[in-house]
């Protein structure tokens, strides 16, 4: 199980059309990858660079226009894949996406997250336990019976993501979830994430412009115009920072911190991409010297 | 040029309704003439409804808004001018362009104002260079840009106005890294060669500390501290107490002070770690 490939894209490529039905440029040009169950990757690129493009076209929002693509030991791009196929994929991907209000239904949160199993047939009696553990997961037991619009941006994402843990998914694709929130919010969320793969295992795919919250995941993907730019660990890919900038990005600032150093001649080893990697590394060096 | 005070000024949505919330209360706080206020707070903190207050498009229920000293809603049928004074960009303000093309959609404002066809065009091209809208996009249509130019060119349409206060609700909200320097660099020469105040609304602190000279935070629609920004971001308790932070490099300029290295905490920017660092090698 452990090796399980989740996602595999072969060459795939997608245009958005013009409004007559020519289509634009590419926004995804031959992108190839794999991801294995169980694995947390964030997917970093500039606006319109097609990170979210590729995110869509994972639970069929968007059909690819040439390539091929696996999801969950489905084949999407398939001549036989039917809708009952297409129905059991997104079962098994959950999406979270940038704007909280948009997400919520129900005018209660536990109805909210009762949603999605009782659109796919859930026995009442399996939602009312989903329901009681997905908020529980969330953090957001004590708001079962709140009205949503009382709730913070994070509180809202926090039962977004419950709503999609009801449905037990396989994999959790967010979709710069966090965006439109406060640093507490983006936290509460970065936190959920980690405690849902702690428990469940579940795959996970964080699309953002943070940097603090890549640093947190397994493997890092940079989606440049279209295609794949870089990929590795974090580690990796903010050890490249020059590159990075080039594409619309940045380093973390502990990252910029230690780099900026090494080019003022500091003789300082090892990577940090987190503050207190980077306090560790800094008071050694410190220390020593 | 200008500035703005708030006194005691109160408002709450729905009053007397049993979904009554109070939005803000008893706020008091001067945007200073000439600097870039950041204005920071939780989500529903009464950020919005704030700024909402300066160019008087939501009035005070109780309380003054001072422009220059002289109350805003002294005549509220001149409430008007005022508008042209302090321009609001709103939270995502790409969903308001509505013009054929970006260049007439710019030029809004200012012909509002009753200028020259001739002024028109100088402020068009000046706000254009100021918000980072490229030339060659002033005659397409604002469905022809992606959503990045888009929020530049609706930022453009404000600048257009020289307003002398600017404000901005979350410019960079969603924009990739270069995106949001972008912007934030360009809110900076317009501060810089005009004199004009810039007040901007955001959750990122690393902006915030980089860009700003003084801080405002608000929770639960009170000011819970005002200053300038390094007197703020020292009080990290209470900013984590209400749902916002410190930037990351100074909380690893702390981290070294709490392991005993003697460092000064009160830095906000990588530059001035690295400096700050460099001493003590």
């Amino acid at each position: 199980m452990e090796n399980e490939v989740f996602i595999k894209a072969e060459n795939l490529s997608y245009a958005y059309e013009e409004d007559d039905g020519t289509p634009q440029k590419a926004v995804l040009r031959g992108v190839s990858l794999e991801i294995k169950k169980g694995e947390y990757v964030a997917i970093l690129g500039h606006n319109g660079s097609g990170k979210s493009t590729f995110a869509k076209l994972l639970n069929m929002i968007l059909v690819p226009d040439s390539g091929r693509l696996w999801v969950a030991g489905h084949e999407l791009t398939s001549e036989t894949f039917d809708e009952k196929e297409l129905l059991e994929v997104r079962r098994k991907i959950g999406m979270v996406f940038q704007n909280p209000d948009n997400q919520l239904v129900a005018t209660v949160v536990e109805e909210d997250v009762a949603f999605g199993p009782e659109n796919i047939g859930v026995p009442s009696k399996e939602i009312r336990e989903r329901v009681d553990k997905a908020l529980e997961t969330v953090g957001m037991t004590e708001y079962a019976r709140h009205s949503p619009d009382r709730l913070s941006g994070g509180q809202k994402q926090r039962v977004a993501i419950a709503g999609i843990i009801a449905m037990m998914p396989e994999c959790m694709v967010l979709d710069e979830a966090t965006a439109m929130l406060d640093p507490v919010g983006r936290r509460e969320v970065m936190d959920t994430v980690d405690r849902l793969r702690a428990e469940k295992g579940i795959t996970v795919l964080n699309i953002t412009h943070h940097m603090n919250e890549a640093v947190r995941a397994d493997r890092v993907i940079v989606i440049n115009d279209g295609k794949i730019y870089m990929d590795g660990t974090p580690d990796q890919v903010f050890a490249r920072a020059k590159e990075l900038e080039a594409v619309g990005l940045e380093v973390p600032q502990c990252t910029a911190l230690i780099d900026a150093l090494r080019e003022k001649g500091v003789r300082i080893e090892g990577k940090s991409t987190t503050p207190e990697a980077c306090a560790d590394l800094l008071t050694r060096f410190l220390k020593k010297s | 040029m200008s500035e703005i005070k708030l006194e005691n000024v109160s408002y709450v949505y729905s009053e007397d309704t049993p979904y009554e919330k109070r939005a803000l209360t008893d706020v008091t706080a001067t945007i200073k003439s000439g600097a870039i206020t950041g204005i920071i707070g939780h989500t529903g903190s009464g950020k919005s409804t704030l700024v909402q207050m300066l160019n008087g498009l939501t009035r005070p229920m109780s309380g003054r808004v001072l422009l220059d000293g002289k109350d805003i809603w002294e005549d509220p049928k001149k409430i008007s001018d005022v508008r042209f004074r302090v321009g609001l960009v709103m939270q995502y303000p790409e969903y308001q362009l509505f013009d054929e093309t970006i260049r007439a959609d710019i030029a809004f404002g200012p012909k509002n104002m009753g200028l020259d066809k001739e002024e028109i065009e100088r402020r068009v091209l000046e706000a254009a260079d100021f918000a980072g809208v490229d030339r060659e996009w002033l005659d397409k249509s604002p469905f022809d840009l992606s959503g990045g130019q888009k929020r530049r060119a609706a930022i453009a349409g404000i600048i257009a106005m020289r307003p002398e206060i600017l404000v901005l609700d979350e410019p960079a909200a969603g924009l990739d890294p270069a995106g949001r320097k972008n912007i934030m660099e360009g809110l900076c020469a317009y501060r810089d060669k005009t004199g004009s105040s810039v007040v901007i609304v955001s959750h990122s602190m690393e902006d915030m500390a980089q860009y700003c000279d003084d801080i405002i935070v608000i929770s639960d629609g009170r000011v819970i501290a005002q200053g300038k920004k390094e007197e703020v971001f020292s009080q990290s308790d209470l900013l984590r107490s209400v749902g916002l932070d410190i930037p990351q490099i100074t909380l690893v300029m702390r981290l070294l002070a709490d392991n005993g290295i003697n460092v000064n905490t009160g830095v906000y920017t990588v530059e001035d770690a690295v400096n700050e660092i460099y001493k003590l090698i």
